[in-house]
């Protein structure tokens, strides 16, 4: 249960991004999530209403953008969404795929007022 | 009003540990972050691996637990410098408590610093340390269906210990099943199968680990 830990993150980030205006209410927070972390969408929801209890973020909706899992062959060039978490290139068998998105844990934006 | 941020959530975490590797690296330092679930045998592992590696290089030990010194009381019997950090709650170490305990160590003294992970399968991953590996430890007896279901501590770790293979004949487990798996999710992990109780597999285990550590000394060196 780190989403805590997470969550911690992502309130440093709100803090930092809306300290010197004049921010009365932050009233969306969303929030970009790869596919192959191991932060739970369900969790990090639980944890941000905690956390926003008392702020001026008390009330906002927290929208999470999940990314899928996607890696790239550095031998054929071929690029595609991964299934199952088999890391095997799919057109050439090669074994050298890096992953190209799916490890996202951003805040990409905030809506205020 | 929109406000475009684009900012990590571990990005307070990815700075003290990159601050970590620096000093680590100063200190010509070869740092392991052992991570795996409770009771797969990371202690007892890392107990046997200490006792081969002693009088080849200078070792040093962190323990993250939750509660309790208990593990760095089974290290200090083995003659290394230990610190424990208990999380008090929190289910992995973060690059923050790491980077307080380093203070307590003459790190110019040591070649290797081993931090033991809190037990967990999952959380640890996501906070790098400043460690130069991952390694993971799953023992056979939690299932070979382990690696599927939490693929990414597979992908991060350089290299996986599949402890208490002498327990074979009374589980049910497949090791050829078990060891594909792994390697679909990281085809270019090390594999060690090891007892720690028996002492099976350590030997290599250690060898594999003396060789990173000597490969990061001659790097140094060169530099």
């Amino acid at each position: 249960m780190h989403e805590t830990a997470l969550m911690a993150g992502v309130f440093d980030v709100i803090e930092k991004h809306t300290a010197d205006l004049t921010v009365q209410r932050v009233t969306k927070v969303i929030l970009v999530v790869g596919e192959m972390t191991n932060a739970m969408p369900d969790a990090l929801e639980a944890v941000f209403t905690v956390f926003a209890h008392g702020t001026k973020v008390e009330g906002a909706e927290l929208q999470i953008r999940m990314i899928p899992l996607t890696a790239r062959c550095t031998e054929c060039e071929w690029e595609g969404s991964i299934e199952q978490h088999v890391f095997i290139c799919p057109h050439c068998s090669s074994l050298g795929l890096e992953i190209k998105s799916g490890r996202e844990l951003y805040v990409e934006s905030l809506e205020v007022e | 009003m929109e406000i475009k941020v684009n900012q990590g959530i571990l990005s307070s975490n990815e700075r003290t540990a990159l601050e970590n590797k620096k000093v680590f690296d100063e200190n010509g330092l070869f740092v392991i972050n052992i991570m795996g679930s409770p009771g797969a045998g990371k202690t007892t592992v890392l107990e046997k691996t200490i006792d081969i590696l002693v009088n080849s290089v200078k070792l040093g030990v962190i323990e993250g637990d939750i509660y309790t010194s208990k593990d760095a009381q089974r290290i200090e019997k083995h003659g290394v410098p230990v610190k424990q950090i208990n999380t008090g709650g929190a289910c992995h170490l973060d690059a923050g408590m790491v980077s307080k305990v380093l203070t307590d160590f003459r790190l110019s003294e040591i070649e290797l610093l081993v931090i033991e992970n809190v037990g967990n399968l999952v959380c640890p991953v996501e906070f790098n340390l400043g460690e130069d590996i991952k390694i993971a430890v799953l023992s056979i007896t939690e299932g070979d269906d382990k690696p599927m279901k939490y693929p990414l501590i597979f992908r991060e770790s350089r290299a996986v210990i599949l402890n208490k293979v002498d327990l074979i004949d009374f589980t049910d487990v497949d090791m050829n099943s078990l060891r594909t798996d792994i390697k679909r999710i990281n085809p270019k992990i090390e594999i060690f199968e090891v007892s720690a109780r028996t002492g099976q597999g350590i030997n290599e285990w250690s060898r594999w680990l003396l060789e990173k550590v000597k490969d990061k000394n001659v790097k140094n060196a060169v530099n």
